[in-house]
C-alpha cells in the first residue's frame, strides 16, 4: 500500500503566525493571568546555617513576626552581591575610655570618617549615640559581623580611631517563628528579607519571601475591595443597557443604507464618522455637554425651561453619569455594529427579499422572518465584539466621572496598576475577571445565536 | 378571472428602454411564454407585472384591477424566481407555508394547502428538511410548491429551469406543464430557451430590444415567423434565409436564386410586384426542404459541404451563392460531403421577407 504523502506546506506557511501568536499573545496572557493567582514572595525559607548552600529547614509566610536570635556576617568575595543587605566593618585601633589601647572590629555606621587615602578611610571618630536611654558608649568586638560577640573594648563618643582594615559582610539573621502548620521553627535567613524592629532589635517580621506559591489571596482581596461590587454592577449595567440600544439603532441605520435611497453613500459616511473619533475625545465631549455650564444647561436656560443649571455630574447624581456614559457609548460604538450589519445585509440575496415582499410580507415581517435570521452570523460577530468592548469601557467613564463616582472593572484594573498603588497582582485579578466574563458571554452568544445548518446557500 | 392586460408599458434604465411601449393581453388561465434573447426586456416586463419594478409609463391590469402602482403583496400573485429564492433558514414546510402565513391564513387550511402543494411536487418526504441540504431540482420544486400553495390566480415564472442540468430540465418541463394545466392559473413564463417556449406555452410572445415582435401559438410562430429575427431565434437549426431577386417577365413574377428560379404563389406574387428588380429574402426551415439524389423537375443542384448525423436526422450544410443553408434529411438519405444533391423548396412552406424592413411580406 502506498503511503499518502503528507503535505507540509500549509504548516510551514502557518508557522510564523503561530509563533507570533505564541510569543506575543499566548505567553503574555498566561503570564499576566498567573499574576492574579501566583504570589512570588509568599514564604521565606529558613536554612540550617547562614548560607544559601545549607539545607532548608522550613518556611515562614510573608508578614509573620519572628524573633531574631542572632546575626552573623559572612565575608563577601566581591564587594556587593545583588539583592542582599551588606554591612561594612572596620578594624580600628585607639586608646580606650580608660586610656588603655584598644583594637577590634566595629560597624562602619558607628564611625564618622575624617580622613581617607585613595578612597580607603584611614582616620575617624566614634559617632555620638543619639537615642535616649541607650548605651552612650560603643562596643568594639573581637570578631566582625556579630553584635552579640565577645567585646574587645568600649569607646566613648568622639574618640579618635585609626582605621586599619575594612570588610564587607553579608548579614544573616537566625530567627524563630511559626510556619503555616503552626510549628515553631528556627533557622537562618538573609537580612534582606527581614525587617528588624526599631524599638526592639530582637524582633522583626518577614518583609518578603523568596519562594512563590499559588494563591487566591488576590482574588479574595479583589472581591473584598470596596470598589469591587460597584465596578462589577456598573460594568454589567452599562453593557446591558448599551448593547440593545446599539443593536436596534444600528439595524435601523443599516436598513436605511440598504434601502438605497438617494444620498445612500452620504448616510454611510455620516453614520461612520464616530468610528474615527477617539474614545477619550468622545468622553470629553459628553462631559462638556453635561457639566453645570455645559451645552445642555445652556440650551435649556436659553429656552427658558430652567432658571438655574442642573447638576448632572456629582456624587448624588450617579444615574445622570450612567446616562451620559450610555449616550456617549451609543454615539461612539453604534457605527461599528452598523458596519458589520451592512456588510451582512449585502450578503442577503435581493431575490429573497423580493420573494418575501411578493408573498405578502410587510416591512416588519421581512425584518422579522427573513432579514434577522439571515443576519444571524453578522449579529453574532457584532454582539461578541460589542460585548467584549463594552466590558472594557474605560476612557469614556474616566472622562465623564473622573473614575471615582462611577467606576468600572477596567478602571479598577488601571487604578491598581497605576498611581501610587502599583499592584500588578490585583490589576491582573481584575483583568482576569473581565476576560472570564468576556469568554462566557462569547460562548453564550455562540450557543444562543446558533446558525446550524442554515448556511446561506440559496 | 385573472386576465392580464398590459397597455403601452415603458420601463427605462437611464436612457435605455428596457421595455419599449409593450401592449399585451394574456387571457384568463392562459400559459403565456415571454421568449427572447438575454437583455430583451422580458424579465423587466415580468418584474413590472410582479410589482418589483415600477413602470415609467403605461398600465397593468390584473383581473380588471389597475395594479400599476400597487406594491407586490397587494397584487395577489405568486412568482418562481430564477435563483428560486428559497429561504435558507426555513424548513421546506415553512418555505411553502410562507405566503399563507404572511397572509394570516387559518393554520389548518395552511397545513392542508402546504401538504397538497408538496404532494403535487413530490416533496412531501422533505418537509422538515433545510434547503441547504437539497439538490437544485429539489429546491426548484420547493419554489414551485411555495408559489402554488398561495393559490393565487396569477403565476409568474422567471426562467425557472435555467439553473437545472439538461436532463432534469427535460423532466421538470413536462411536469410543470402537467401541473399548470391542472391548476388552471394564468401563467406568464419567461425564458430564453425556445424549446421550452415551444413545448410549454399556449402562446409565445417573442421579445427583442424591449419590443414584442410576435404573439402567437407556438406552431404559428414556428411556421410563420413575423420577421427574420423570430424565424432565426426559434427552431434548431434556425430558419434558413436566402437572398433572391424579384423579376417580372410578361406579367409573371419569379424569384431568381442564382440560376435557379422559384415561382411564388398568387398571394405572394401580387405583393412581390412592387419589388421588381429588388432583393427579397426567402426563409425556409431545414426540415421543409425536399432532397433528391438525382436530378428532379424543379430542383436545384447543390454541393454538400458537411454532413452531421444527429441520430433522428442528418443535418447537411450547403452553400448557395453567399448564404449557408442547413438542410435536415432522413438519416437514411445517402449524402456525403463534396457530392451533389438536388433541393426543392415546397412553395407553401416558404416565408417571404422584406430585405429592408426584415418583416414578413404577408
Amino acid at each position: 500500500m502506498k503511503r499518502k504523502k503528507r503535505n507540509w506546506t500549509p504548516y510551514i506557511l502557518l508557522a510564523p503566525s503561530l509563533i507570533y501568536l505564541a510569543v506575543f499573545f499566548a505567553w503574555p496572557m498566561v503570564r499576566s493571568l498567573s499574576l492574579a493567582f501566583y504570589k512570588d514572595d509568599a514564604q521565606l525559607s529558613l536554612r540550617a546555617e547562614a548560607s544559601f548552600t545549607s539545607p532548608v529547614v522550613g518556611a515562614i509566610p510573608q508578614a509573620a513576626t519572628v524573633t531574631i536570635l542572632d546575626t552573623q556576617g559572612n565575608h563577601l568575595e566581591t564587594a556587593v552581591d545583588s539583592g542582599t543587605i551588606t554591612e561594612v566593618w572596620y578594624r580600628i585601633s585607639s586608646s580606650g575610655a580608660d586610656g588603655a589601647a584598644a583594637e577590634g572590629w566595629i560597624l562602619s555606621d558607628r564611625v564618622r570618617v575624617d580622613e581617607e587615602s585613595g578612597g580607603v578611610p584611614t582616620l575617624g571618630r566614634i559617632r555620638a549615640v543619639r537615642r535616649s536611654g541607650a548605651d552612650p558608649q560603643s562596643s568594639v568586638y573581637v570578631q566582625p559581623g556579630s553584635s552579640h560577640g565577645e567585646v574587645a573594648a568600649r569607646l566613648d563618643a568622639q574618640t579618635e580611631v585609626n582605621i586599619l582594615e575594612l570588610v564587607t559582610l553579608e548579614v544573616w539573621y537566625q530567627v524563630s517563628g511559626t510556619d503555616r502548620e503552626g510549628q515553631t521553627i528556627e533557622g537562618w535567613a538573609q537580612s534582606a528579607f527581614i525587617t528588624r524592629g526599631e524599638q526592639d532589635p530582637s524582633s522583626g517580621f518577614i518583609k518578603k519571601g523568596d519562594t512563590g506559591e499559588w494563591t487566591l489571596d488576590f482574588i479574595r482581596a479583589m472581591v473584598a475591595d470596596r470598589f469591587f461590587m460597584s465596578a462589577l454592577t456598573t460594568t454589567l449595567l452599562l453593557t446591558v443597557i448599551t448593547i440593545p440600544i446599539q443593536f436596534v439603532v444600528a439595524l435601523v441605520m443599516a436598513l436605511v443604507i440598504q434601502a438605497r435611497l438617494k444620498g445612500n453613500t452620504l448616510f454611510l459616511y455620516l453614520f461612520a464618522i464616530p468610528l474615527g473619533v477617539s474614545e477619550l475625545a468622545v468622553g470629553i465631549v459628553f462631559y462638556l455637554l453635561f457639566t453645570e455650564s455645559g451645552y445642555i444647561n445652556s440650551f435649556l436656560m436659553g429656552l427658558g425651561l430652567i432658571d438655574q443649571s442642573i447638576t448632572f455630574i456629582s456624587i448624588q447624581t450617579r444615574h445622570w453619569i450612567i446616562i451620559a456614559i450610555v449616550l456617549a457609548e451609543v454615539w461612539r460604538a453604534t457605527s461599528i455594529v452598523m458596519v458589520i450589519l451592512v456588510s451582512g445585509l449585502q450578503a442577503v440575496p435581493t431575490e429573497l427579499l423580493e420573494a418575501a415582499e411578493l408573498y405578502g410580507a410587510g416591512l416588519w415581517q421581512r425584518v422579522r422572518h427573513v432579514i434577522l435570521p439571515l443576519l444571524k452570523p453578522s449579529i453574532q460577530v457584532a454582539l461578541i465584539l460589542r460585548t467584549i468592548l463594552a466590558l472594557q469601557v474605560f476612557a469614556v467613564v474616566m472622562a465623564i466621572s473622573g473614575g471615582d463616582i462611577v467606576t468600572t472593572l477596567s478602571r479598577e484594573t488601571y487604578r491598581w496598576y497605576s498611581e501610587e498603588i502599583r499592584n500588578p497582582n490585583m490589576a491582573a485579578a481584575y483583568a482576569g475577571l473581565i476576560m472570564l466574563i468576556s469568554i462566557f458571554t462569547a460562548i453564550f452568544y455562540l450557543r444562543a445565536v446558533r446558525t446550524q445548518e442554515e448556511a446561506a446557500i440559496t | 378571472m385573472a386576465e392580464i392586460v398590459i397597455e403601452n408599458a415603458v420601463k427605462k434604465f437611464g436612457h435605455f428602454f428596457a421595455v419599449n411601449n409593450v401592449s399585451l393581453t394574456i387571457q384568463d388561465q392562459e400559459f403565456m411564454v415571454l421568449l427572447g434573447p438575454s437583455g430583451c426586456g422580458k424579465t423587466t416586463l415580468l418584474r413590472a407585472i410582479a410589482g418589483l419594478g415600477m413602470l415609467d409609463s403605461g398600465r397593468i391590469m390584473i383581473g380588471g384591477r389597475d395594479v400599476t402602482y400597487m406594491p407586490p403583496r397587494e397584487r395577489n400573485l405568486a412568482m418562481v424566481f430564477q435563483s428560486y429564492a428559497i429561504f435558507p433558514h426555513m424548513t421546506v414546510y415553512d418555505n411553502v407555508a410562507f405566503g399563507l402565513k404572511m397572509r394570516k391564513a387559518d393554520p389548518a387550511e395552511t397545513d392542508r394547502r402546504v401538504k397538497q402543494a408538496a404532494e403535487l411536487l413530490h416533496i412531501e418526504q422533505m418537509l422538515d428538511r433545510h434547503p441547504s441540504r437539497m439538490s437544485g431540482g429539489q429546491r426548484q420544486r420547493v419554489a414551485v410548491a411555495r408559489a402554488i400553495a398561495v393559490q393565487s390566480e396569477v403565476l409568474l415564472m422567471d426562467e425557472p429551469l435555467s439553473n437545472l442540468d439538461a436532463l432534469l430540465r427535460l423532466e421538470m418541463r413536462a411536469e410543470l406543464k402537467r401541473l399548470l394545466v391542472e391548476l388552471k392559473v394564468t401563467t406568464i413564463y419567461v425564458t430564453h430557451d425556445q424549446i421550452e417556449a415551444m413545448s410549454m406555452g399556449d402562446r409565445i410572445a417573442v421579445m427583442r430590444d424591449g419590443v414584442i415582435q410576435q404573439v402567437d401559438k407556438p406552431n404559428t410562430v414556428y411556421d410563420t415567423p413575423s420577421d427574420r429575427f423570430v424565424g432565426g431565434f426559434i427552431g434548431n437549426p434556425p430558419m434558413n434565409f436566402i437572398d433572391g431577386q424579384v423579376q417580372i417577365k410578361n406579367g409573371a413574377v419569379k424569384v431568381q436564386i442564382g440560376e435557379f428560379t422559384i415561382h411564388p404563389p398568387e398571394v405572394i406574387a401580387s405583393v412581390l410586384k412592387a419589388f421588381d428588380g429588388q432583393q427579397v429574402v426567402i426563409g425556409i426551415r431545414a426540415e421543409n426542404i425536399e432532397t433528391f439524389t438525382t436530378p428532379t423537375e424543379g430542383a436545384m443542384k447543390v454541393q454538400v459541404l458537411v454532413v452531421e448525423p444527429l441520430g433522428s436526422q442528418n443535418l447537411l450544410t450547403i452553400k448557395i451563392n453567399e448564404s449557408m443553408l442547413k438542410v435536415a434529411t432522413h438519416p437514411d438519405f445517402p449524402a456525403t460531403a463534396d457530392h451533389d444533391i438536388w433541393l426543392r423548396f415546397p412553395i407553401d412552406k416558404v416565408r417571404w421577407i422584406n430585405r429592408e424592413s426584415q418583416k414578413a411580406l404577408v
